[in-house]
């Protein structure tokens, strides 16, 4: 059942929002459809939501090879930005993956990044989970866990980040852009997420009544060509991410000199692959390599009751994802692109 | 198109926005309601306290267990009378209040006090305690022709397994709701009910009121599925109560997580099937044994079983039903109850006998073709299966089936599959109203409500065309128990018993406007016999000259007010006991499985049926197309979850409890295989459920010859198809 | 704001300028069902799941039950009482009475909406309209002949 009632008010400029996202209880709201869901489960109680909606925080803009979104972007401009249909296909092709039309036009980048977990007893009112209220335990360690981490996790939660955008730009080692009252500063990405450890209610660190202004990417063009975001799930649409992995890949002379992998649904946070990405390096990009990625890309998954089959998953959808990458090169190389 | 494809009457109405569903009906002076639920899924209510509540701003009300005492005693007021918590989430108190943020603030500070005990949240927790119930749906619940242990005993091939299926929730899109206002002893009720006169009789009943005294009206439903009923009753009379106590009009929805819990549920089954053949592939017995959970409060048994005992020619048939009480929420009919589970155990099976047997799955099927119901020892109103087992091969391309495994699109591997389904028909009483207005417009009256089946449209189409009137002159009228008394909409049998009372109505209007043509001199018509009379397009002509006369003519010049005649059918019972009323079909699949990502699509799809007389082709097809779209997410997607430490559903939204969407839904290819059934009136079976089942074994077969996998539980997911 | 905490608001509600107070909290769904009972955009869930409540704001279909009303002052909605008539109805309205493609209609005034936004966007195969669609659930199952009439539309 819905929290109680809320009070609202508009920010006239990123200064205002600071100050009144400052206040106690002060919640920004951005899109609302995260928000919006959790105050009506009556896991978010604001007492004032501090809309930022109309912030002029919403450009998608490249500076020589750094590209920026801003924060209050809707994911539907976004995907739908030249810039980023054309050099960052990754980055659309997650949020695309994502929700449905009519969500991605009210959405934003980065109430996209914070939005919260799906573990069902996070979204259930009264049921033990520690991420919602400190010290309730954690229903999904012995409960239902299909949708729970494989890495990072703690004894005190288990839950996995589900945002599809934010697998995408891990992968492109994107940087949060950040305001406080102290002035702006500047997180990459994985900096910016936190593992639950004993404290699984702090998700990030941005401090409270803190903005992301914007997220940016840096020469993440060089992918252009070879980059893909496949997201498996039960259903053909319209589905958070059973396992997702964002794959992109740089050649030269036939070997691969820069790999990024990351898998969502699998982790706390958006998760790099580190050495899955390492099996990769010098390599060509052929079966072999690509097992190897899959193999190491799982070692030191944990598996719960329920989720087990995700290690399995997650290694064969690595694979895919790589050998994606790689027919669309080849299929660039047949029509005269760039080899 | 089909002249008797006529559009949905009320479409017009529904693509504006301006059809009015319950929970939109305008009152001055309305509350709002919300229930307040037990976090406990077993014990006592020791107290509630409402001191803060009242104290919240816009507060009107409170009713509880002492306010519904006085309601009378039955197994619908129980729950709201006895402050017993039998699963979680059960409202104990029902809040009113000037505005739903209000009424929620309300609810929020009431404090309840509980004496918690101890609680069964899983099926497999007391499986010593399953027990058997007399009935499963409207059949004996055991069952027993031949001997089967000795049959299988000597088969030449015998294949025993089981089978699965989760609990699946209904999930009309529109939520339950009521509006409801008293005006002294009278009280009108809005609701979206499937059944507007069992709704009154209940409410007569609980509140000692006379049948008259009660107004139950849903004009419009947002899909009910079998989840519109009596499981409803208890929270809608809370909000009659508060209503009736504050004596201003309140309203009551139930939120997208309350139709997990106090609505019903299609029911866990586990089903062990054993099946035995001769060398020949004919079924020499069949054991089907069928463990279901039910609630702490009430017991319920779908037909699961059922399918087997009438489906398939076979001597020897042993079925049973037994029951595990736990405390969750109480499961009744969903679509195709009973025989979309019970024909997903059957005809598994019987696709794993088909492999064993070397033979082809159609082939097996037809050779075990029932030529009468060997259940009931007696013959079938009318059994098609064999047509449609052929139409259904030929039309899906059948013959051309690949060797299991080889056919590849992609990542995807393809796999074929097939099913037999079947629903039986049933029929109840109801009465109808036709009007001929002076103008010649028809007014078609029956109280009976439409889910979203064609209600409408059917029974417009009927008296137009009885009496010859184009359906833009048709104004139909239901939901309403001001109306004549109709059907409950369930079990597909709403067409079935309208048919025959529209038919004497109708029949009576023809007689009468005939009569009175040929006896008015002033009529070009005057001395024709009536039997040489037809009706069409809004005149009454001679079939045995060009001679006619629009029916406004004749009726101004001798029933100026218009004309009307009631006409009314009987259930099944008189003539029950002589044949077996079922409709039949051939389901046919082609899926495909991405072997590495566990990832499972359903491509094509191809449902033969034949179910009597098909009075509007159009809505026929849209009504075997939605039936098999919720047979596909029964087959890859439903499962409500509970949590087994607290007893509580988890993803209680759509978010989590997935139903297919548009991107998850196959080409459609829909055989209506003609049949006239010469023994059922008006010739018409229902067909809404028999579109429901089947299709989910059609689906594992399909899986199982794309890649080899037999998946014998549903849903089937990515984690049954990527293990070894 | 006003004392009693209500917000103005002033809206374009389905081309006629509208002046409204609503509490913080109320949704635009709200708003629209229970406050101005314009009950042609439904609520099936709530929770952003369903799409019954598909309305559009300057031209971009949204979910209104997870819209904040007063997000939207000054923007123009459009609800399905807008887009056409009993005597008058649009084009898809009339494909959708064609193709049969409601039943219990409940999901039908967001289906429509989300299928008119989705039209401006040109899709060019009907796998395009599916998932274009995919935010619309139907319990009913009138998919295939919603996208049939979308797809008519869209010429295809
Ligand atoms: C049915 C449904 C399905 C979905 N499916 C998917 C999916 O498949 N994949 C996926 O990735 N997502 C999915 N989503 C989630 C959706 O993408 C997010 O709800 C959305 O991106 C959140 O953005 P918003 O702008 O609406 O955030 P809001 O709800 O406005 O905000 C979310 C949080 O972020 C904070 N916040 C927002 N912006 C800022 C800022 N600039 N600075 C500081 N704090 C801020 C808010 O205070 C709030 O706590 C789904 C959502 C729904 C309802
Ligand atoms: S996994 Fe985290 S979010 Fe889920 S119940 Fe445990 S603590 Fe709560
Ligand atoms: S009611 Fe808004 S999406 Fe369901
Ligand atoms: S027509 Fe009933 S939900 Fe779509």
């Amino acid at each position: 059942m819905s929290g109680p009632a809320f009070g609202y008010c508009r920010a006239a400029d990123a200064g205002d929002a600071l100050i009144q996202g400052a206040r106690p209880g002060a919640a920004f709201l951005a899109g609302g459809t995260d928000l919006m869901q959790l105050w009506k489960m009556g896991v978010a109680t604001p007492d004032r939501v501090v809309d930022i909606s109309r912030l002029p925080l919403s450009a998608v803009t490249a500076d020589g090879s750094r590209l920026s979104i801003g924060a209050l972007a809707r994911l539907s401009d976004v995907a739908a930005h030249p810039l980023v249909s054309r050099d960052y296909p990754l980055i659309a092709q997650a949020i695309l993956a994502g929700a449905s039309g009519q969500i991605r036009n009210m959405a934003t980048v980065g109430g996209n990044l914070l939005q919260r977990t799906r573990c069902p007893y996070f979204r259930t009112e009264d049921l033990a989970c520690n991420k919602r209220m400190a010290g309730s335990g954690c229903g999904a360690l012995a409960g239902q866990n299909r949708q729970s981490a494989l890495f990072g996790a703690s004894a005190a939660c288990v839950a996995t980040h589900v945002s599809d955008l934010a697998v995408a730009l891990m992968a492109l080692d994107a940087r949060v852009e950040i305001l406080g009252l102290g002035g702006p500063r500047r997180l990459g990405l994985s900096g910016f997420y936190r593992l639950p450890g004993d404290t699984p209610e702090r998700e990030t660190n941005l401090a409270s009544g803190e903005l992301i202004t914007g997220v940016s990417v840096d020469s993440g063009d060089r992918f252009a060509t070879r980059s893909t975001y496949l997201k498996v799930r039960d259903r053909a649409s319209f589905e958070f991410a059973v396992v997702s992995v964002a794959a992109a890949l740089q050649l030269e002379d036939g070997v691969i000199v820069d790999a990024r992998l990351a898998a969502g649904g699998v982790a706390p946070m958006p998760w790099r692959l580190v050495r899955g990405e390492a099996a990769l390096i010098g390599r060509r990009p052929d079966a072999p390599a690509f097992a190897a990625a899959g193999a190491l890309a799982v070692e030191g998954a944990k598996p719960l009751a329920h989720n087990g089959f995700k290690i399995e998953l997650l290694r064969r959808a690595v694979i895919r994802a790589l050998e994606t990458v790689t027919a669309q090169t080849a299929a660039a190389q047949t029509i005269g692109g760039d080899a | 198109m089909n002249p008797q494809s006529t559009p949905r009457w009320e479409a017009a109405l529904k693509v504006t926005g301006q059809a009015v569903f319950p929970a939109e009906v305008q009152a001055e002076g309305l509350l709002h309601a919300v229930l307040v639920g037990a976090p406990i899924a077993s014990g006592q209510v020791l107290s509630i306290d409402a001191a803060q509540a009242r104290l919240t701003p816009g507060f009107a009300d409170l009713v509880s267990y002492p306010e519904a005492e006085p309601l009378r005693a039955s197994s619908v007021t129980a729950l709201i009378r006895e402050p017993v918590i039998y699963f979680p989430g059960q409202p104990v108190a029902l809040v009113v209040a000037e505005s739903l943020i209000a009424a929620r603030a309300a609810a929020h500070a009431v404090r309840v006090t509980y004496e918690q005990q101890p609680a069964v949240s899983a099926l497999d927790q007391v499986l010593d305690q399953a027990y058997a119930p007399a009935m499963a749906g409207r059949i004996p619940a055991a069952s027993r022709r031949g001997d089967s242990e000795t049959a299988l005993a000597d088969a030449y091939l015998v294949v025993r397994e089981r089978y699965e299926t989760a609990v699946n929730n209904h999930h009309p899109m529109e939520p339950h709701a009521v509006v409801c206002s008293w005006d002294g002893a009278l009280v009108t009720v809005h609701t979206n009910t499937q059944a507007v006169f069992g709704t009154r009789a209940a409410i007569a009943h609980a509140f000692r009121m006379p049948l008259e005294d009660a107004r139950v009206i849903a004009r419009f439903l947002g899909g009910g599925f079998g989840c519109k009923g009596q499981l409803w009753w208890p929270w809608m009379m809370l909000a009659m109560l508060a209503s009736r106590r504050t004596g201003r009009p309140v309203r009551l929805e139930l939120t997208r997580a309350q139709l997990f819990t106090l609505a019903g549920r299609r029911q866990e089954t586990v089903q062990d099937m054993a099946l035995g053949f001769g060398v020949d592939g004919r079924l020499t017995a069949i054991e089907h044994h069928v463990l279901a959970q039910t609630s702490a409060n009430a017991e319920y048994s779908d037909t699961t079983a059922g399918v087997s005992r009438w489906l398939y020619a076979c001597p020897n048939v042993t079925t049973s039903h037994r029951l595990v009480r736990t405390n969750e929420p109480q499961p009744i009919p969903m679509r195709a109850p009973g025989v979309a589970p019970g024909t997903f155990a059957l005809e598994s099976a019987l696709d794993e006998a088909a492999m064993r047997l070397g033979l082809d799955p159609v082939d097996l099927r037809a050779r075990n073709y029932a030529d009468h119901d060997q259940d009931a020892g007696r013959p079938w109103s009318s059994n098609n299966l064999l047509e449609c087992y052929r139409v259904g091969a030929e039309r899906f391309g059948w013959s051309r089936r690949p060797a299991p495994g080889t056919a590849i699109d992609g990542c995807w591997r393809i796999g074929w599959g097939m099913a037999t389904t079947c629903y039986p028909a049933h029929r109840q009483p109801c009465r109808a109203r036709v009007r001929l207005e002076a103008d010649a417009s028809l007014l078609v009256q029956c109280g009976t409500q439409d889910m979203g089946s064609g209600t409408y449209t059917v029974m417009g189409q009927m008296a137009a065309e009885a009496l010859g009137v184009p359906m833009s002159r048709v104004t139909v009228e239901l939901g309403d128990t001001l109306l004549p008394e109709g059907p409950f909409s369930g079990g597909s049998q709403v067409t079935a018993s309208l048919s025959p009372a529209v038919a004497m109505a109708t029949t009576a209007l023809r007689g009468r406007l005939a009569a009175m043509a040929v006896a008015d001199p002033e009529s070009p018509l005057a001395g024709y016999k009536p039997e040489d009379l037809d009706f069409e397009n809004g005149m009454i002509r001679a079939r045995t000259s060009n001679v006619a006369e629009p029916l406004a003519d004749l009726l101004a010049r001798r029933e100026p007010e218009g004309l009307e005649a009631e006409g009314s059918s009987d259930g099944p019972d008189r003539e029950g006991q002589a044949f077996t009323g079922m409709g039949f079909g051939a389901v046919f699949v082609e899926v495909g499985v991405d072997p590495d990502l566990g990832e499972t699509r359903v491509r094509r799809v191809c449902g033969a049926f034949a179910a009597g007389r098909i009075l509007n082709p159009l809505l026929a097809n849209s009504q075997y197309v939605g039936g098999l779209i919720g047979g596909i997410g029964m087959a890859l997607h439903e499962r409500t979850v509970t949590d087994r430490a607290s007893g509580r559903i988890l993803g209680d939204g759509f978010a989590d409890y997935l139903i297919p969407t548009h991107a998850d839904i196959p080409r459609f290819d829909i055989a209506m295989v003609e049949e006239h059934d010469p023994l059922l009136p008006g010739g018409v079976k229902g067909i809404g459920m028999l579109g429901t089942a089947g299709v989910q074994a059609a689906i594992a077969n399909a899986v199982f010859h794309a890649v080899g996998k037999r998946v014998r539980h549903l849903p089937i997911r990515i984690e049954d198809l990527i293990g070894d | 704001m006003s004392d009693d905490g209500r917000i103005a608001l002033s809206l374009t509600l389905n081309g006629q300028p509208l002046e409204v107070d609503v509490a913080p909290c109320d949704t635009l769904l709200d708003l629209l069902r229970d406050q101005l009972g314009l009950t042609g955009t439904k609520k099936g869930c709530d929770m952003g799941a369903c799409g019954a409540c598909t309305v559009l704001a300057n031209g971009r279909r949204i979910k209104s039950c997870l819209a904040l009303a007063a997000a939207y002052d000054g923007e123009a909605i459009i609800t399905i009482e807008g887009i056409g008539t009993l005597e008058h109805p649009h084009p898809l309205q009339a494909a959708f009475i064609r193709h049969d493609a409601l039943q219990c209609g409940y999901c039908t005034p967001g289906q429509i909406l989300s299928g008119i936004a989705l039209l401006e966007d040109k899709p060019r195969a009907l796998a395009a309209i599916s998932e274009g669609m995919s935010g619309n659930l139907c319990r009913c199952g009138a998919y295939p002949n919603i996208v049939a009439a979308i797809a008519e539309l869209a010429g295809l």
